[in-house]
């Protein structure tokens, strides 16, 4: 793509966002809706740059980075060995596909009263439903990615002399990775979103609590201020996920 | 070195029937014998290169290598396929040291080693280069690399050329047989392409279609190193490749009624 | 006759079910605490729920929003998608802003939309609408982009409209992708409505859910998990069921979707 066509792409591109954030300033300007209900995009940027400097805020920010990543690292281990396992052992699979089956469409989010019930209203909560609505997706594109293997990788590195119990690890793990990282781009989104809504509904900290105590107190832009924060936090957690992504997967064609 | 001892093999396809694939082959490949495998399509060629190559076991009958059975793969039979099968994550000379690390050799060996392999079939300059960046001829040179860095006594090349444009092809037949030259290797090479057959091989193995059956088998004498412009207007070759082509004519009959 | 290996893998979903009701059971007892009922406490709590007419309404208006909801965003979404498919400006267009919201809670506006629109139904189908609708978009979007070209030109040479080949062509093709994004998206209506039934506390299942919860009634926490796990297993076991039977024609895709939540 020539650099004309990339810029016209962005320009493209941009136009909607800042058409929304224009129809935004202009709906708040002109006294359409009072400043309590929506402020004007000004206000909301001054206090997310505000409180991004504020002790407070920040360790609301750590708590919620904290469960995210707890949740999100446990969903990405068990679900790239379950994963792989079970693409590997046919006896596993037979068990593991039904249970998969079964609870992917279930909504993880239902569960939530019982892990509060047994595991209380802290971290642990938070970090288990994370680590729970994770784990599908990046179980699923692990275990298609190691079913889908060329076998002619496998028998190359079997003629090599790779003995059979080293197969798993050192042709199937590698092949099966731009799968992986495709379903743990889906699962942090997941985490970002399934972290914030928990915080909603039940905690005493966290960027999810913020939001709805913003609420009850009606401060309109301390609503905005968590929403935007977890929305920017999510971008440059994909950001990073896709530059990862980038390095790992140089050496593969264009998927 | 290769005897393949009343060889048969039945597919089990989705439909729940049984498809015989090869059926009561049988074939001695001496030491340093360049032999091709020649039929048309599904006529069992690969089926039967898989079972020497101990990827898939024969449902009846045995392949032997040196006078004991074939259990499974091993680095003293290296396949060369044709999609390369090439490890995207890693870069050529990773692929083609993968083969010596495994063996135990020590790292910078390894390296040293691949990389005058890869000096050989041509691509010195392309050791950091990732299989995606390379041609479907570089790919290949890469794949022939990569088995020969192992050192297996014999190569097993499934159509190894078949997926690369003519000029390619020829450029790459004639580096296959100047490597060949150096060591001498046993080579079974299953082609469906009768004059890569009859240029490159010692013998030509002709398979009737399927239930693949051996036909015949043609014994080449032309004299080595052969070149393929003298080659193309000599007589001999040229009666060669008539005469086999007759014979899978013959045999690749489709019934279709006039 | 079926074959007993066949019988196996179709009676396995059913077979796991019962077996994590059987884990549920045995840890219960094992932990025997108040917070933890046993499952089959849990269920025999059920017909009280179902029973009472409160509750039921309750439950019964939920799915109606979630229905609404998922309609209005599947006739809004899939043209959406189909257009930005085939072509490059729409997709320029709005690509990047969805790409913005997709990290963005949908449930998580429901306190916004609340103070903007109050309580009632509208916010809550909104909500719903918005969570549905980027799924679908996405998929359709997809679906459409990988619709041969080939294809259409013989439609072109044939004589259709510019019109006729969207509906007649890049439709049916792109299908069995739509349909993907729609699972996909029935069950993010489902948790979309739970979700904002949580926060918003004002009425339906999720509303049920943690009421029970405050009130100490466990058996009826658990009995209402229960009851929403198995609306979402039943939602996406027939919406599948009836994706198979539009798509046959298809290839045999991968049959458990990647789920987005």
């Amino acid at each position: 793509m020539n650099a004309r066509a990339v810029t016209s792409d962005v320009l493209l591109g941009i136009a909607p966002i800042a058409l929304l954030i224009a129809v935004w300033q202009a709906i708040a300007s002109f006294g359409y809706a009072p400043a309590t209900l929506l402020p004007p995009p000004g206000v909301v940027l001054m206090r997310l740059a505000q409180q991004l400097t504020n002790t407070t805020f920040q360790h609301e920010i750590a708590a919620t980075l904290f469960r995210l990543f707890a949740g999100f690292s446990i969903a990405v281990i068990l679900g790239v060995t379950i994963g792989l396992i079970a693409a590997a052992i046919p006896a596993i699979n037979a068990v593991v596909r039904p249970i998969v089956r079964v609870l992917a469409p279930l909504p993880k989010v239902a569960l939530y009263p019982a892990l509060l019930l047994l595991l209380g209203f802290g971290h642990e909560s938070k970090i288990t439903l994370v680590a729970a609505d994770a784990l599908f997706p990046i179980l699923l594109s692990t275990y298609y990615g190691a079913s889908m293997v060329e076998q002619k990788l496998i028998w190359s590195a079997m003629a090599a002399g790779t003995p059979r119990r080293q197969i798993l690890f050192k042709v199937v793990l590698p092949a099966a990775v731009p799968s992986i990282l495709t379903g743990c781009r889906i699962g942090l989104v997941i985490s970002c979103i399934v972290v914030f809504l928990a915080e909603m509904i039940t905690s005493t900290e966290g960027l999810g609590h913020l939001l709805v105590t913003a609420a009850r107190t009606f401060q309109a832009v301390d609503m905005f201020v968590p929403l935007i924060t977890i929305s920017l936090l999510g971008l440059i957690l994909n950001g990073l996920l896709q530059g990862l992504r980038s390095y790992l997967l140089r050496g593969f064609p264009e998927v | 070195m290769i005897e393949i001892d009343r060889v048969s093999h039945v597919f089990q396809t989705s439909g729940r029937q049984n498809h015989l694939a090869l059926s009561e082959i049988s074939l001695t490949i001496e030491n340093g014998a360049f032999v091709s495998i020649l039929g048309p399509s599904g006529c069992g060629k690969s089926t039967l290169l898989y079972i020497v190559g101990g990827f898939v076991s024969p449902t009846k009958g045995v392949a032997k290598v040196r006078g004991k059975a074939i259990t499974g793969p091993g680095p003293d039979r290296g396949p060369v396929f044709q999609e390369f099968a090439l490890f995207p994550w890693k870069s050529v000379l990773g692929n083609v040291a993968y083969g010596p690390r495994q063996q135990g050799v020590k790292h910078a060996e390894a390296e040293a080693q691949s990389r005058r392999l890869i000096e050989m079939v041509g691509l010195r300059g392309f050791e950091h280069f990732y299989p995606k960046e390379l041609s479907g001829g570089m790919k290949q040179r890469v794949a022939l690399a990569r088995t020969l860095a192992y050192h297996p006594a014999v190569l097993l090349m499934d159509e190894p050329f078949g997926a690369l444009d003519a000029h390619t092809r020829t450029r790459l037949q004639n580096d296959l047989l100047n490597i060949w030259e150096r060591d001498r290797k046993t080579v079974l090479f299953v082609t469906h392409s009768v004059d890569e057959a009859v240029f490159l091989s010692d013998k030509v193995v002709v398979m009737t279609r399927s239930p693949g059956r051996i036909k015949q088998v043609v014994n080449i004498n032309l004299a080595r190193p052969r070149r393929r412009a003298e080659l193309l207007l000599d007589p001999r070759y040229q009666k060669y490749v008539v005469e086999i082509e007759r014979m899978i004519d013959d045999t690749s009959e489709d019934k279709l009624q006039p | 006759m079926i074959s007993g290996h066949a019988l196996i893998s179709r009676l396995a979903p059913l077979l796991a079910c019962l077996g994590l009701l059987g884990v549920w059971q045995v840890a219960a007892l094992i932990l025997s605490t108040d917070s933890f009922p046993t499952a089959l406490e849990a269920l025999r709590a059920i017909p009280s729920i179902l029973g009472d007419k409160e509750s039921l309404i309750n439950i019964l208006a939920s799915i109606r929003r979630m229905a609404i909801g998922f309609g209005v965003a599947i006739m809004v979404s899939i043209p959406l998608g189909l257009m930005m498919g085939r072509s490059r400006g729409v997709a320029s267009f709005f690509n990047p802003l969805l790409m913005v919201t997709y990290p963005v809670p949908k449930a998580a506006l429901m306190p916004i939309i609340m103070l903007w629109l109050g309580v009632g139904e509208v916010a809550k189908i909104l909500v719903i609408f918005l969570g549905v609708s980027l799924p679908v978009i996405y998929h359709s979007f997809q679906g459409a982009k990988a619709v041969e070209e080939k294809m259409l030109w013989s439609g072109a040479a044939m004589g259709l409209s510019a019109m006729q080949r969207m509906t007649r062509i890049v439709l049916p093709a792109a299908l069995p992708e739509i349909l993907t994004g729609c699972r996909t998206g029935l069950v993010l209506a489902l948790i979309t409505m739970v979700t904002s039934e949580m926060i918003a506390r004002q009425s339906g299942a999720g509303n049920i859910l943690f009421n029970s919860l405050d009130m100490g009634q466990y058996d009826t926490v658990y009995a209402m998990i229960i009851i929403i796990g198995a609306m979402g297993i039943g939602l996406d076991a027939a919406f599948e069921k009836l994706r198979s039977r539009l798509v046959r024609w298809s290839e045999p895709g991968f049959d458990i979707p990647l789920s987005f939540a």
